[in-house]
């Protein structure tokens, strides 16, 4: 219990590299398994993605809610995480991101931050 | 820029967590630089995380205040989130569970490293931000 990543431990069983799912929130027919070979839970073009496993419990979920995307986070490692958050029952889920997911929404999502901050960032230049 | 309340927000949840059982009944001590965090914050009335280093602590499960996980472990910061209305919000992890979570910044929280975690994602070398913030 003591890796940084808690979904490095699952056991996936492996899927045929045929298998897809239909985005819930854009339609997008995507396939599970993305160009590096992973196994992928969100949509690449919208990075949706759809709540299926309860974290604070473990095991499935019933919620079957769509989940936003919400925020990018960099790892030690240089990975990039994307920080989901299930819109009906607000809970939060993260994951790796894929090769193919959509750039600008991840730019997007990296600067929102700063497009309103809670106090001046103009003291920030001289440093 | 001052930041300001938006009319008709949802009033925050009511907490009735009873910290005089830990002995010290106003303030906790941060488990990532031991500071001495007083409870009562500007701007929010759910502080759970150190305005220095940002570091938490794993203690609840669903609803803030509930102290209902077992785990106790250290939370450290992950990656900042913004709200629709604009909020900055710090996303936390456990260290020894994975669990994650979400808290407001405090009006006291430290500036540079709320910056330092903002700028993180456009900060790294290995991704042509340049090229893909001219989008």
């Amino acid at each position: 219990m003591s890796t940084g990543n808690p979904n490095s431990g699952k056991q996936h069983t492996v899927p045929p590299r045929t298998d897809t799912f239909d985005c819930v929130r854009c339609g997008l027919t995507v396939t599970t398994v993305d160009p590096a070979g992973g196994r992928r839970n969100h949509c690449p073009s919208c990075l949706h993605s759809r709540h299926v496993l309860d974290r604070v419990e473990g095991g499935p979920s019933e919620c079957m809610a769509r989940m936003s995307p919400i925020s990018i986070a960099v790892l030690r490692s240089g990975d990039w995480m994307i920080v989901h958050r299930c819109i009906r029952c607000d809970e939060l889920t993260s994951n790796t991101i894929a090769p193919d997911d959509n750039q600008l929404i991840l730019i997007r999502m990296a600067v929102r931050p700063l497009a309103q901050p809670p106090f001046p960032l103009e003291v920030f230049g001289e440093w | 820029m001052a930041r300001r309340k938006p009319a008709g927000r949802r009033p925050q949840r009511y907490k009735d967590v009873t910290h005089g059982r830990t002995g010290r009944g106003d303030a906790f001590r941060c488990v990532g630089c031991r500071l001495d965090v007083p409870l009562l914050a500007p701007g929010t009335a759910h502080r759970n995380h150190c305005p220095h280093c940002l570091t938490s602590l794993h203690l609840d499960r669903r609803v803030p205040g509930d102290r209902a996980a077992d785990c106790r472990g250290r939370m450290s910061v992950l990656s900042m989130s913004v709200r629709a209305d604009g909020e900055w919000q710090l996303i936390h992890q456990c260290q020894s569970c994975g669990a994650l979570g979400a808290n407001r910044i405090a009006g006291d929280d430290n500036p540079l490293a709320l910056i330092r975690l903002a700028m993180r994602p456009l900060t790294d070398p290995t991704r042509p931000i340049r090229a893909l913030l001219t989008l």
